[in-house]
């Protein structure tokens, strides 16, 4: 069991009124409505919050990458990773991930991980990304090629990595005739590769098949992610292994204060601005990014999507957002993780307007009285040793 | 009335195509939107009246296969070039919506001689660049419901698309717009080359138009009627997008007085 501090960065400073006068918190969103002096103030809270999570223990950080939105305004996720490569020491750096599809020519995935996995000394988790629905209206990105440019430019970087250049890539989207990036990874033969999902059947199959790490994309409700959970399991199967639990990670965002009324009472009105504003607009698959099929499937679940969610009652039914006294957090999460079968929690700590000192507040409860707990109950981290062997040799 | 309509699958160059065929009298291809109106519906049938209308699926519609091959505007052309072949129709009026609109046109500058009239209705292809295009791709049914229709509430819509993930239709319609994306999202419902082409269509050409398009406004059907060497444009008030839904009476009988004299 490991356990990661989850950063979105979102930038919080909304009019009262937006969900009224704007129709969405992303792609169009004006950007008149950022404030750099403020994002100054953010950017570097949010990074003090990261580096926080080292020092009570947490076993790694993430960070991710969106495009034109107040959801989450990290264009560079690599950016982030990099400073934090620096003013972190022990924890893993997780950047999950980068769009693959945005970055042409995709070698430029490789350097830039590479460079973040030497400056850490081999503590990046490198997430390979689709992208998210929204960025394909963001940069005017043909959606009925993100499959097939992602699986390329994945091939690309992971070869890129293995074997020595230069060598040629001549791909349907990418024709390169000299690939050879300097840095090469710290990790070999790579840093493991981590890939979120939101329950495309695709996506899933690709993971279970390389071998890779399937994260769960947050906000739906539980049976959702159980179904999801389960397919990877069987996609393993099919592929011949038995997947390791720490192959599956959950995200979720969570709140723990001394009682579950106090817990509710200063989380509320935070974890609303974030659904009513943040998730307002949320296009979560353009035409053509998942066959059609996925998209049906999905397109019903998010009928019962956190977006959609107006009482407290519906977020502890639906297990979109653990909060509580730490006695019912660890409980809830224990049973939640057991029967998720997964093995990472990614927990979101800071979520919409939350300020910094509840944020802090919260992350010390939980690694102080929840942290621990989960762990002896649900086991000890495995090593990067045990891990890999896990995988290799099924 | 039912006319007598045959569904089937031929062979185009290795893309195996759906078409329907249904009606009496002169030939006529239909060339449907982005919506994906390849079953056989309420116009379509009252077209049958006066035409054999022949009423293929673009590759990634319906049942038509071969969307991996298409990577433009012009490979639709092109596939039409030898659709056309495959039915043995030589020289063929083509009637073309939005979508179909922007086929027809590139169908006509690959091959003229092959198109003997043309009647565009609220046709795609063209950006005008003070009249911006609606937002075709947005998944909130609401706003698609008052972007292609003059009458949100028309019970016209049930016709021309499903409301909600439910309906039976859905598969088709999530198919329709990952074809139109595929040819569709950038450049956005447009071939900016299309302009400096549209001379090289000598046909006559009848430009239908809804003056409440707000996915493709009229100022389009106005820059293509002064485009176009030989063309004539009709505006129908109170509709939108959806013109042959809206209006198919008109609709159908604009296309009569134009295709039979």
């Amino acid at each position: 069991m490991r356990f990661f501090t989850f950063h979105l960065m979102p930038f919080n400073k909304l009019p009262e009124d937006f969900e009224e006068k704007y129709e969405t918190a992303w792609t169009t969103v004006p950007n008149s409505l950022y404030d750099p002096v403020y994002g100054h103030e953010l950017y570097n809270r949010f990074l003090d919050e990261l580096i926080y999570a080292e020092e009570i223990g947490f076993d790694g950080v993430c960070v991710n990458e969106h495009h034109q939105s107040a959801y989450g305004h990290m264009p560079s996720p690599n950016l982030m990773g990099s400073i934090l490569a620096r003013q972190t020491k022990r924890v893993k750096i997780a950047v999950i991930g980068n769009a693959l599809p945005f970055y042409d020519p995709p070698t430029r995935v490789a350097e830039e991980f590479a460079m973040i996995d030497v400056i850490s000394g081999g503590r990046l988790i490198a997430g390979m990304v689709v992208g998210g629905g929204p960025e394909y209206y963001s940069f005017s990105m043909n959606p009925t090629y993100a499959r097939s440019k992602y699986q390329e430019a994945l091939d690309l970087i992971v070869r890129a990595w293995t074997e020595p250049g230069p060598f040629e890539h001549y791909g349907e989207h990418w024709k390169l005739r000299h690939v050879n990036p300097w840095p090469t990874p710290f990790q070999k033969p790579h840093p493991p590769i981590w890939i979120p999902g939101a329950g495309s059947k695709e996506t899933i199959e690709l993971v279970a098949e390389r071998r890779y790490s399937y994260m769960g994309i947050p906000y739906f409700h539980k049976s959702f992610f159980k179904k999801n959970f389960d397919m990877f399991r069987k996609a393993c199967q099919k592929n011949g292994y038995k997947a390791h639990e720490e192959q599956t990670g959950w995200l979720v965002p969570i709140y723990v204060a001394e009682t579950d009324e106090q817990a509710w009472a200063e989380y509320e009105k935070h974890l609303f601005f974030f659904i009513k504003k943040l998730l307002k607009g949320l296009v979560v698959f353009p035409p053509g990014y998942s066959s059609p099929k996925s998209i049906a499937r999905i397109g019903i679940a998010l009928k019962q999507f956190l977006g959609n969610v107006t009482t407290r009652e519906e977020i502890e039914e639906g297990g979109y957002a653990m909060v509580g006294s730490p006695e019912t957090v660890r409980e809830k999460m224990k049973d939640y993780v057991q029967d998720f079968g997964v093995g990472n929690v990614l927990g979101l700590f800071q979520i919409g307007t939350l300020p910094a000192d509840l944020t802090k507040k919260n992350m010390t409860l939980f690694a102080e009285q929840v942290l621990p707990y989960l762990r002896k109950e649900l086991g000890e981290p495995a090593t990067d040793e045990e891990l890999s062997q896990a995988l290799a040799a099924n | 009335m039912n006319s007598v309509t045959e569904s089937k699958f031929i062979d185009v160059r290795g893309k195996r195509t759906q078409i329907t065929i249904g009606g009496e009298g002169p030939a006529l291809i239909y060339l449907h939107s982005a919506g994906g109106e390849v079953e056989w519906t309420r116009f379509h049938e009252m077209l049958a009246q006066y035409f054999t209308v022949y009423l293929p699926a673009h590759p990634g519609f319906g049942d038509s296969r071969g969307l991996e091959d298409i990577h433009s505007i012009t490979d639709y052309a092109w596939h039409y070039v030898d659709l056309l072949d495959v039915l043995e129709l030589e020289t063929v009026p083509v009637v073309g919506f939005s979508l179909g609109g922007w086929t027809a046109m590139e169908l006509a500058i690959l091959r003229p001689e092959r198109i003997s009239k043309m009647l565009l209705v609220n046709s795609a292809g063209i950006r005008i660049s003070d009249a911006p295009m609606g937002e075709l791709f947005s998944d909130d049914i609401e706003k698609l419901k008052s972007l292609l229709f003059y009458d949100p509430n028309s019970p016209v819509i049930e016709e021309a698309m499903p409301l909600s993930y439910e309906d039976n239709r859905i598969l088709m319609w999530l198919k329709a717009r990952e074809a139109t994306a595929r040819v569709g999202w950038n450049p956005y419902l447009h071939n900016p080359r299309l302009p400096d082409h549209l001379f090289r269509i000598p046909c006559p050409v009848r430009i239908l138009w809804g003056n409440d398009d707000h996915l493709l406004p009229v100022e389009t059907g106005k820059f293509l009627v002064d485009a176009l060497p030989n063309a004539t444009l009709e505006i129908f008030e109170k509709t939108g997008h959806m013109l042959p839904y809206e209006q198919a009476e008109r609709f159908v009988e604009e296309v009569r007085k134009f295709l039979i004299n």
